[in-house]
């Protein structure tokens, strides 16, 4: 009697944590709803290929919460980390292209990332259709307090050998800072980090003197006065940080930044699209999207699906040049 | 007076009603999820990040929170019951947890486990509550040669931890270490055995290693096992522990508690050093080391306190410098963006109410753990009655959900899958997963660090000793690495000494 109820339990536990971890993977079903059928027709996945929580994650949650809400369906976030994305990116091209599957892109995979690996890995956006873009996020160069560094006419001066922290290879914060050292003909060491949480603890111990991360992890640190900025590397001076110059005015030619859009596998309907479109309008429109983006420090670039492909074709161009131009390898060191 | 009354008032935020719902379902959560090997803490508190958004600050932190230590507590029911660890900080506690269980003593093992991570958890707040601002700065001091010492003495530590042969450990951590190196290198950008799959270009998770080795193998052992002989079904004997075993683990939860609140402050990896040191040093004061890895009771306690007590520790670079210290940290990180407080060193002076609150909520969450896991150490012993025809299926569904939730991939269930053949293979040539699995586990970090300092040190190895905290630790390297070779020495002039001596001994009798 006992045994038999402890059995049932059992199996009633097993069913329960089934039904839980298929909840919190997304439930990536619906999608094969009959041919011909109106989009939406069902669930809309949208795969991003970051953990869960980094602010690639959260910008697609907050997108994905205004995008049900027009669509009128459900749009499950699904995280697929490998290769700065370029996994979840190759895997939502490949897909039908009916619109049930977008995928969240980072500028960087299409932009830096090829500078940095082999051809055969890296990724265009020729098999995607975008929906359009979000947001800008920014590059800051910050320094230690004990560095004595206050500006990148400092760095010029200085006469000891620095150390300068990167979030990792084939970033844009490896690349802004590399082209920066090049063009300012600064000497210093490149030192790649996991990510930009530890290359700013690195800069906030002195463990090196120089890191560029984003600007939304910077900020809090940059406010408490334990790290310095030196520079940030939009091509405008950014609205949150309005006093620190950007690399341009300082007569750098380094615009480098980090952009996200919202992308679809090739092939869409026009109604499709449409719909898509005006989701993603709705979405960024809501207030709750808006102060979102303020408290992340994200500047709004809410262009068109054509505009991006263009602006982010033309960025990836640029940094072959001027990588070129400058003998840089984001390879090898 | 300025310094107890907002510590008072942080009480006084944490009894209202609202918070202290919250609490209870965070810690609940945490606690559930920790069960589920493979959907850890990180991803719970993103995926339920937007329900936080209509509460204060305070409460939804106090949630979050309780969703991570909760998760602490649960991670050793799989561990112990099943030798399935959900992290790697509680990879040491299945050595002894789970031969404990299938000794009939898993309720003994789960008390204890219970107990130690509620001490563990408690001296972390009080060393939270008191220490915070002045060990913070010690996470600052830990640079890439301090990260190599000590991942150095970890991979050591390793070695010295496992019960069987030393040589099997040693080929065991070497093979850990290789897969390590696994994947895109992050200096150069270059493919390491990735053999042009993009599913490897992270390298390899450390879930589908530890669920394949040893989950997956037991059961592939087992099923072999069973064909030799009914083994019966483990008696469940005594569910509490005896006063004998907490008179026993007193001391390991002692230490286990210091060594994990200070090691946990450290920015990655420091919860699973602070476990596998907790163990190491349990085993070298126990008198009779050759009780570790057959079900000493100490090697449950000391870990399982060490690694709660560090979950703790790890929110001080959080709450006081503004610095995430594991996964976890930075979702809660952004959760306060979210709020509108800036997380950083003026968190303390700014939201006063808000560092105290989760602060001082915690000490709620931990007793609420232990009132709700007592009982359910009652319940989850039964698991153990259940026939192993039934178990085995389920423990296989648990660790292929496990695997499959990491990143929503069919590649990292084939892995288990790999692995488990692997971990069967090990076992029934006598191999140990453990060293494999801590030796994965540190592997990266020694890489990273190391390469990273020689960046820093521009190529100078010396500069590992001109810096006191990375000298420090390299010589206690050194020393316990050096000290049994000694001691082997020593024990043999003893002897030859004695052999000696004894025949004068007789002439002059």
């Amino acid at each position: 009697m006992k045994k038999q109820f402890t059995r049932r339990a059992m199996l009633s536990m097993a069913a329960a944590t089934a039904a839980l971890s298929l909840a919190a993977c997304g439930g990536n079903v619906g999608g094969g709803a009959a041919e011909g059928a109106t989009f939406p027709s069902g669930p809309v996945t949208l795969t991003v290929g970051q953990a869960p929580g980094g602010s690639t994650d959260l910008i697609a949650r907050a997108a994905a919460e205004g995008m049900a809400e027009k669509l009128g369906v459900a749009m499950p976030v699904v995280n697929k980390p490998g290769a700065n994305g370029a996994l979840a990116t190759q895997e939502v091209a490949a897909m039908k292209a009916d619109g049930q599957n977008l995928v969240l892109l980072n500028a960087s995979l299409i932009t830096i990332t090829p500078l940095a690996v082999s051809a055969s890995e890296a990724v265009t956006l020729d098999e995607l259709d975008v929906i359009g873009g979000l947001s800008q996020d920014d590059y800051v160069m910050v320094a230690s307090t004990k560095s004595g560094v206050k500006s990148v006419a400092d760095l010029k001066k200085s006469e000891s050998k620095l150390s300068f922290g990167t979030t990792g290879v084939g970033t844009g914060s490896q690349l802004a800072q590399a082209l920066l050292l090049a063009q300012g003909d600064i000497k210093g060491t490149i030192v790649p980090f996991d990510s930009g949480s530890p290359a700013l603890t690195a800069v906030m111990g002195n463990q090196v003197q120089v890191s560029t991360v984003q600007l939304g992890e910077a900020k809090p640190q940059i406010d408490a006065g334990t790290v310095v900025p030196l520079v940030v590397f939009s091509s405008e001076r950014n609205s949150f940080l309005p006093d620190v110059p950007t690399a341009v005015e300082e007569g750098y030619d380094v615009p480098v930044s980090q952009y996200r859009a919202i992308a679809a596998p090739k092939g869409l309907s026009a109604e499709t699209k449409t719909a898509l479109v005006d989701a993603l309008k709705a979405a960024t429109a809501r207030d709750s999207y808006k102060s979102f983006n303020e408290s992340n420090m994200l500047s709004p670039k809410e262009i068109s699906g054509e505009e991006v492909v263009t602006e982010w074709n033309e960025l990836a161009a640029k940094y072959k040049k001027l990588t070129e131009q400058y003998n840089i390898s984001l390879a090898s060191k | 007076m300025d310094f107890f009354g907002p510590v008072l008032d942080g009480f006084g935020v944490v009894l209202d009603p609202t918070n202290l719902l919250y609490c209870l379902l965070g810690v609940a959560i945490g606690m559930l999820i920790g069960v589920l090997p493979g959907l850890g803490p990180a991803a719970t508190i993103a995926i339920l990040l937007p329900l936080t958004y209509g509460v204060e600050p305070v409460t939804a932190i106090i949630m979050l929170a309780g969703i991570f230590y909760g998760a602490q507590y649960g991670g050793t029911i799989t561990s112990v019951l099943l030798r399935i660890p959900g992290e790697a900080s509680s990879v040491v506690t299945v050595f002894d947890g789970y031969v404990l269980a299938k000794q009939g003593r898993a309720g003994t093992a789960l008390g204890i486990a219970a107990i130690g991570s509620f001490i563990g958890g408690t001296v972390g707040i009080i060393g939270l509550t008191f220490l915070a601002p002045v060990v913070a700065s010690f996470a600052l001091d830990f640079g890439p040669p301090e990260y190599t010492a000590l991942a150095l003495l970890g991979i050591l530590l390793v070695a010295t931890i496992s019960g069987g042969s030393k040589i099997k450990a040693l080929i065991a951590a070497a093979f850990g270490l290789f897969l390590a190196t696994v994947g895109r290198d992050i200096f150069t950008g270059a493919e390491r055995f990735t053999f042009g799959n993009l599913s490897m270009a992270d390298g390899i998770d450390f879930v589908p290693i530890a669920m394949g080795l040893f989950g997956v193998g037991e059961i592939l052992y087992n099923l072999e096992e069973r064909h030799r002989a009914a083994s019966a079904p483990a008696t469940v004997a005594n569910v509490w522990p005896s006063r004998k075993d907490l008179k026993q683990a007193s001391g390991a939860i002692g230490r286990g508690s210091v060594l994990g609140f200070f090691l946990g402050i450290l920015p990655g990896g420091g919860a699973t050093i602070a476990s596998l040191a907790a163990y190491a040093v349990e085993k070298k004061r126990a008198k009779d080391p050759s009780r570790f890895g057959k079900g000493a009771i100490e090697g449950v306690a000391g870990p399982e306190t060490a690694n709660n007590a560090a979950a703790t520790s790890s929110f001080i670079p959080l709450l006081t410098l503004g610095i995430p210290a594991n996964a976890t940290m930075a979702i809660i990180f952004g959760a306060l963006l979210i709020q509108g407080v800036t997380p950083g060193p003026q968190l303390i002076t700014e939201h006063p109410d808000l560092f105290w609150g989760v602060v001082n909520s915690m000490y709620i969450g931990n007793i609420l753990l232990l009132i709700m896991s007592i009982p359910l150490v009652g319940l989850f012993v039964k698991i153990l009655r259940i026939r192993a025809a039934i178990l085995a299926p389920i423990t296989a569904l648990i660790t292929m959900l496990g695997a499959y939730t990491i990143r929503n991939s069919m590649f990292d269930v084939m892995l288990v899958v790999l692995f488990g053949a692997l971990g069967y293979l090990m076992k029934k040539f006598g191999f140990e997963p453990g060293p494999l699995v801590l030796a994965f586990v540190l592997g990266s970090l020694l890489e990273s660090s190391l390469r990273r300092s020689l960046l820093v040190l521009e190529g100078d190895p010396t500069g590992f000793f001109t810096r006191p905290i990375s000298a420090t630790l390299l010589v206690t390297f050194v020393i316990v690495a050096v000290w049994p070779m000694i001691k082997t020495v020593l024990d043999k002039r003893k002897k030859a000494n004695a052999v000696l001596s004894d025949p004068k001994v007789k002439e002059k009798v």
